[in-house]
């Protein structure tokens, strides 16, 4: 009903990332932990620990994920991604436990976004991360489910703090069809109210105007 | 889609009303009413029959499944079965919150309906929910639906499909050598 003219761009969830979508854009800022297997001349800048002209093999930094992506080759090695701890085995292990107590927005807040894009840099654990990641969207859809179906009229800030930026969305939509729902039994879809626009709009005194 | 769409979609469905006026058959575009008589039961579609209500000009006569005999039948089995049992009408939410709203008058027992209607909703949501849950987690993709309402699919459409579709492409991320590897590999 609020939605049907503003269509943003969905994110892409998977492998693929969607260009225009603003949550993957914020999704490729996201910083991996790199180590570059070549010399980078002049980019010395870069790194703000040392001021040497160039970045020198070996060296440790952080990347966002885009740079990451458009620097990373399979044949010719320039530098190598390291896994974020979240992906690593001792989280997986802690999310193969129980996927619903982890904070995944602290974790994320995209972590099923880079989860996917991580699948990018043929890591040796790639199966692992992917099975990881799908089986806690598995696990904690129950979640996500009841507490959206189950909040109306009320205050879901709780319920939505622990959430992955794509869990909130899907919590919205479930909302949204439990509200749209209720509305319409209570029968207050067919009354006709002020817009909360309207209700918050003061009238401008004339003398306001006048200064 | 929003409920009040499903509800238009209801308001094709027919119900018999008792007219107190006489009016000659009208040649409407999807299909002829009447002739009216008054004293004679006639069939019109719900949308009709409400507004002739609330004109006073005619008397509505409920369906026949809208009876605490049979609402209670069918609540039963669906407290039995596992799975969603058949419903007497496709849209029985709907027809029974309008019936209910614009003649409770005509109809016995209307607060005993609408907690029974109310008790078969809440029923299948709940089970809906459930099966959404185990589909998922079972990684399924396909199932079959059949006594599911519209108004049920409706409430839970967007999110299902949502979570299916964000499934689909969590679970593609595992097959190796997909169109994705390949476009990084010049």
């Amino acid at each position: 009903m609020d939605v049907q003219s503003y269509m943003p761009v969905q994110p892409g969830v998977g492998m693929e990332e969607n260009f225009l979508s603003l949550d993957d854009i914020l999704l490729s800022q996201e910083r991996l932990p790199c180590r570059t297997e070549t010399t980078f001349p002049r980019l010395g800048f870069l790194e703000k620990s040392s001021d040497t002209r160039d970045i020198p093999e070996g060296s440790k930094m952080e990347m966002p994920l885009w740079l990451a992506k458009g620097l990373y080759e399979r044949k010719r090695r320039v530098l190598s991604v390291e896994l974020p701890k979240v992906y690593r085995e001792g989280w997986r292990t802690v999310f193969s436990a129980d996927p619903t107590v982890v904070d995944l927005h602290k974790m994320g807040p995209y972590y099923y976004g880079l989860g996917s894009q991580l699948l990018h840099f043929q890591n040796p654990e790639n199966p692992e991360i992917a099975q990881a990641v799908l089986q806690t969207f598995i696990g904690r859809f129950r979640r996500t489910m009841d507490s959206a179906q189950n909040a109306y009229n009320e205050d879901t800030s709780a319920l939505v703090e622990p959430l992955d930026s794509l869990e909130r969305a899907l919590f919205r939509v479930g909302q949204g069809g439990l509200n749209a729902f209720q509305r319409w039994e209570t029968g207050s879809a067919s009354r006709l109210t002020a817009s909360s626009l309207v209700l918050n709009y003061r009238k401008r005194k004339i003398t306001d105007l006048q200064d | 889609m929003d409920p009040s769409e499903v509800e238009f979609l209801s308001e094709k469905e027919t119900v018999t009303i008792i007219p107190n006026f006489s009016l000659d058959k009208i040649y409407l575009i999807g299909g002829d009413l009447g002739p009216f008589n008054p004293g004679l039961p006639v069939d019109v579609p719900v949308w009709l029959a409400l507004n002739l209500k609330q004109r006073q000009k005619c008397r509505i006569v409920p369906p026949d499944w809208m009876d605490v005999v049979k609402l209670e039948q069918i609540r039963d089995q669906e407290r039995k079965e596992e799975t969603f049992a058949p419903i007497p009408s496709p849209y029985y939410m709907e027809l029974t919150k309008l019936l209910l709203n614009h003649a409770s008058d005509n109809i016995p027992k209307a607060d005993e309906i609408r907690t029974l209607v109310k008790d078969i909703w809440d029923t299948r949501v709940a089970k809906l929910r459930l099966s959404a849950d185990s589909f998922i987690s079972l990684q399924e993709a396909h199932a079959k639906l059949d006594n599911l309402t519209l108004m049920e699919i409706n409430t839970t459409r967007m999110f299902l499909l949502d979570s299916l579709n964000c499934m689909y492409k969590l679970r593609s991320n595992m097959q190796p050598g997909s169109s994705a590897t390949r476009s990084q590999d010049y």
